[in-house]
């Protein structure tokens, strides 16, 4: 569905990814892993139109998005859940929900939907008109995902999900990235928790200082790659200090 | 390093200085020897321009944050200065509030002009430490509205300024070669400031506030020194430039010639000395150029007066050059000789 | 009682300027200088109409207060929209210089002196109510700005497009993906500002009778000033704004004394700036965020 072909991206001076590929098949539940600083959020960030000064090319469905604005993108089914949760804290969980549904607003399914959203996450059904910004992070995170999947994306990117949540959540939302996929809805999932992540996913794509460095099921990568590499970024220094 | 090199490096640096005041002295003389005095007048009024925007710049350019009040300062400056040196006699029949201890003081016209400045700098010494503590939003209009509050206080004021009315009486001091001196003095000065610590300091302040914040640079009082500095250049620039003119009123310090200053500063690139410089020369020359066909279609009796014209005429150019190049014709980068050599130092410094 | 009357008249009016201006302040992030000279076209179009003969003036009002919006769309498109994308920083600048421009068009295209400018009997009739005589126009300022404020608030609240700008205001980018097109938030923000510039310059030109080229200058400070009162940052706190200086505004123009009521003007910045320094965030504090320096 998605298709990634020698992406270069740069931030000035700086380049953030040096020409790498990947690719998502419908229905499969991909993971981009890597340290911080590998080059994780740029990749979605070109994906996603937020960054639009890049080379090579992105596909989805046979169309280019390469460069193209985010409202354009997100159109074309795409839905991202940004790092860090990014729900608007000065509108309610029902407003943030109702923004998540812009693109394809239908009074006539809007009720059903959101009450599917309700079903999926009772404690957002609780809190529906309390300002976001009150919501604790776990609760921000499920309407970060809510507000995504009420577009009825056909592909979902999920950014560092379990980043700076709680044990208890981090498995609630592993979880649940898990029954999304199995409803098949098609995910890139990005995140530092590599052994959580690949405890769920078809495959997986390792980013190193902007490339890619391994691609391949989790077993092979499990076998071929120190878990600590990909928390250290391979750097060898780091690792043998850790170590003692 | 090889002595050639040290050469070249020295030569690289202060290049910047040659290239900008050696053409500057050369147009001078030649004017002065041949132009009319319409030329002769226009030179003059560039030189002071210069000096003003420059004070400008050395806030403006290195610090990124946009001075309203600056014109203030240069009203400060002009009426202290020209208090001090106009004669007292003068005094007493074009001011008839005045303070008499103000009314009595006469100086010569070079301390008049330093005290100018210092009053400048110490009205900004007062007023300016809490609003560097400003951010962006707030802060403009904080500054905005300071540049009010001096404009009422210099209208109302007839003790001092004679209100709103004119003060007339100053000597035409500023010269050709006056303002020429002035403009070379302030050309250095901008430029010692920029590569100076502090103007390092502030630069840095300016291009990351919070990078700057972490390798220990005080923001605040790196901003509030250059403020202050910036006030007194502006202040013995006008001085000087109200010893060109000889007879001015606070409606000379309010928000057109903000937008003047601001015009020539941004048209040339703010980051620059040598965009200052040049941006001053061309805003000066069009404006002058405008002047006359203004004129020229008023009298010729086509069309109404449009006085105004000039005004348009340099908004829309500044959007244009928002547009396409925002940091100026010149950019952030100073002129260097040779000429390509910049492109190298553009790339350098980018990286 | 008169005063109280006139404060609030003043205060609504003061009110709907400072909310055309934080409109465009919450989404971009930009304090437009060009505020003030869209209520200067509303009073050159409520002249030029008014100069024509057999248009009834409720018809003048209307085209007033859609050139003004009309205007603020325009120099969004042709001006912002261009160099928003290259800097940020330039906008500042860009407003002073668009401000400047419809200045001095105005001084070119119409004439630098003051042009009188009719207005219907009603507005200056006098009423009496609890005790007090008020001209008809306070009145009327104040049914204005209830019924707009009202209406804005549930158009901000409850529809689609409103609950898009607050977001668009909080987080610009995360609203895009969204799917919200971008330009056309920025260019609604801009023509409501546009549109509350207009109305507000229907009743400032209704004081004086007169408009020329610099009748944007006050309304643009009061607009800066009783926004940063009310705090930069909420819609709530610009209406807030406009009410407490309005109420600032006529105290002092009380209690004064004669000889310094020239300074008047002066006195209600320092009151402000000084404000300001000890509260940056304003009264109230909103949504967004502005950090200080030091």
């Amino acid at each position: 569905m998605l298709t990634v072909t020698d992406l270069h991206a740069s931030y000035g001076a700086i380049t953030a990814l040096r020409g790498i590929s990947l690719d998502v098949k419908e229905g499969e539940l991909i993971a981009l892993l890597g340290a911080n600083g590998a080059g994780k959020s740029t990749t979605l960030k070109s994906i996603t139109g937020v960054h639009r000064q890049v080379k090579g090319a992105i596909v989805l469905s046979g169309g280019s998005i390469a460069n193209k604005t985010p409202e354009a993108i997100v159109k074309k089914g795409i839905s991202l859940v940004p790092e860090g949760r990014d729900i608007f804290g000065g509108l309610t969980v029902e407003e943030n929900l109702r923004l998540g549904a812009y693109t394809c607003y239908d009074r006539t399914t809007y009720r059903d939907d959101l009450q599917e959203m309700f079903t999926l996450f009772p404690i957002l059904e609780q809190r529906r008109r309390q300002a976001g910004g009150l919501l604790s992070g776990g609760e921000q995170q499920q309407l970060a995902i809510a507000r995504a999947l009420m577009s009825h994306p056909r592909l979902l990117l999920l950014d560092e999900p379990s980043l700076g949540l709680s044990p208890t959540m981090v498995d609630q939302i592993f979880l649940l990235i898990n029954s999304l996929h199995e409803s098949g809805i098609t995910i890139l999932l990005v995140e530092q928790n590599a052994e959580r992540a690949l405890e769920i996913v078809d495959r997986a794509y390792l980013l190193t200082n902007g490339s890619i460095t391994f691609a391949g099921t989790p077993k092979s990568l499990r076998s071929q790659v120190d878990i600590a590499d990909v928390y250290f970024g391979g750097d060898e220094a780091t690792k043998s200090e850790v170590a003692l | 390093m090889s002595a050639p090199a040290k050469f070249g490096t020295v030569m690289g640096r202060s290049s910047t200085l040659l290239l900008l005041i050696v053409p500057l002295v050369a147009a001078g003389v030649a004017i002065n020897a041949l132009g009319s005095p319409l030329v002769i007048n226009i030179y003059t009024f560039l030189c002071v321009n210069v000096v003003l925007v420059l004070g400008l710049q050395m806030f403006m350019g290195n610090s990124g944050i946009l001075n309203w009040t600056y014109v203030g300062f240069v009203g400060i400056g002009a009426f202290a200065a020209s208090i001090m040196s106009t004669d007292a006699s003068l005094k007493a029949m074009g001011v008839p509030n005045m303070y008499p201890f103000l009314a009595k003081i006469q100086l010569p016209v070079i301390p008049s002009l330093i005290i100018g400045g210092l009053v400048a700098a110490a009205v900004a010494a007062i007023i300016a430490w809490p609003l560097m503590r400003l951010s962006n939003a707030v802060g403009v209009i904080v500054l905005f509205a300071t540049l009010i509050v001096m404009h009422v206080i210099m209208n109302q004021w007839d003790n001092v300024t004679n209100g709103p009315r004119t003060f007339f009486g100053v000597q035409a001091y500023t010269t050709l070669w006056v303002a020429l001196a002035a403009a070379v003095l302030a050309i250095l000065a901008a430029h010692f400031f920029r590569e100076s610590a502090l103007g390092l300091r502030l630069r840095a302040s300016r291009d990351d506030r919070f990078a700057a914040a972490a390798i220990g640079v005080s923001v605040v009082q790196a901003r509030y020194l250059s403020f202050v500095l910036s006030a007194f250049v502006g202040g013995v620039g006008g001085g000087v430039w109200a010893h060109f003119i000889t007879s001015f009123s606070p409606k000379s310090f309010y928000i057109a010639e903000a937008f003047l200053l601001l015009t020539m500063l941004v048209i040339g690139g703010q980051g620059s000395i040598s965009g200052a410089v040049l941006g001053t020369t061309l805003v000066t020359l069009l404006r002058e150029g405008l002047r006359q066909v203004e004129t020229s279609l008023g009298s010729s009796g086509l069309v109404g007066d449009v006085f105004g014209l000039t005004e348009v005429a340099l908004a829309i150019l500044l959007i244009i050059i928002l547009i396409s190049r925002p940091d100026g014709i010149v950019g952030g980068q100073e002129l260097r000789w040779p000429l390509w050599k910049r492109r190298k130092a553009i790339e350098e410094e980018g990286a | 009682m008169e005063f109280v009357i006139n404060t609030i008249s003043l205060g609504s009016l003061y009110a709907l300027l400072a909310l055309g201006l934080v409109f465009v302040y919450g989404i971009l992030k930009l304090v437009n200088f060009a505020y003030g000279e869209y209520v200067m076209v509303g009073g050159y179009a409520l002249f030029v109409m008014g100069s024509m003969q057999g248009v009834p003036w409720w018809i003048t009002a209307i085209i007033a207060v859609a050139m003004a919006a009309l205007v603020s769309y325009l120099t969004e498109l042709t001006a912002f929209r261009p160099v928003r994308t290259r800097s940020l920083s330039a906008l500042f600048v860009t407003s002073f210089a668009v401000s400047m421009l419809l200045q001095n068009l105005a001084l070119i295209l119409v004439s630098p002196r003051a042009k009188a400018v009719q207005f219907p009997p009603l507005f200056n009739q006098t009423v009496s109510m609890f005790g007090a005589v008020t001209p008809m126009r306070n009145l009327l300022i104040i049914g204005t700005a209830a019924v707009l404020l009202t209406g804005l608030s549930l158009l901000m609240k409850y529809s689609v497009i409103g609950i898009a700008m607050r977001a668009a205001a909080e987080k610009f980018t995360t609203t895009r993906l969204m799917g919200v097109p971008a330009n056309l938030m920025i260019s609604i923000a801009f023509i409501i500002s546009g549109f509350l510039a207009g109305v507000v310059a229907i009743f400032w030109v209704s004081r004086s009778a007169s408009v020329d080229p610099l009748t944007g200058a006050a309304p643009l400070l009061v607009a800066f000033i009783a926004t940063v009162v009310g705090g930069m940052f909420s819609l709530v706190g610009a209406v807030a704004g406009g009410f407490i200086y309005g109420l600032l505004f006529n105290v002092l123009s009380v209690f004064l004394p004669a000889s310094l009521i020239n300074y008047r003007d002066a006195f209600m910045f320092v009151i402000v700036i000084l404000f300001l320094l000890f509260k940056p965030e304003g009264l109230i504090r909103g949504n967004y965020t502005e950090e200080r320096v030091g």
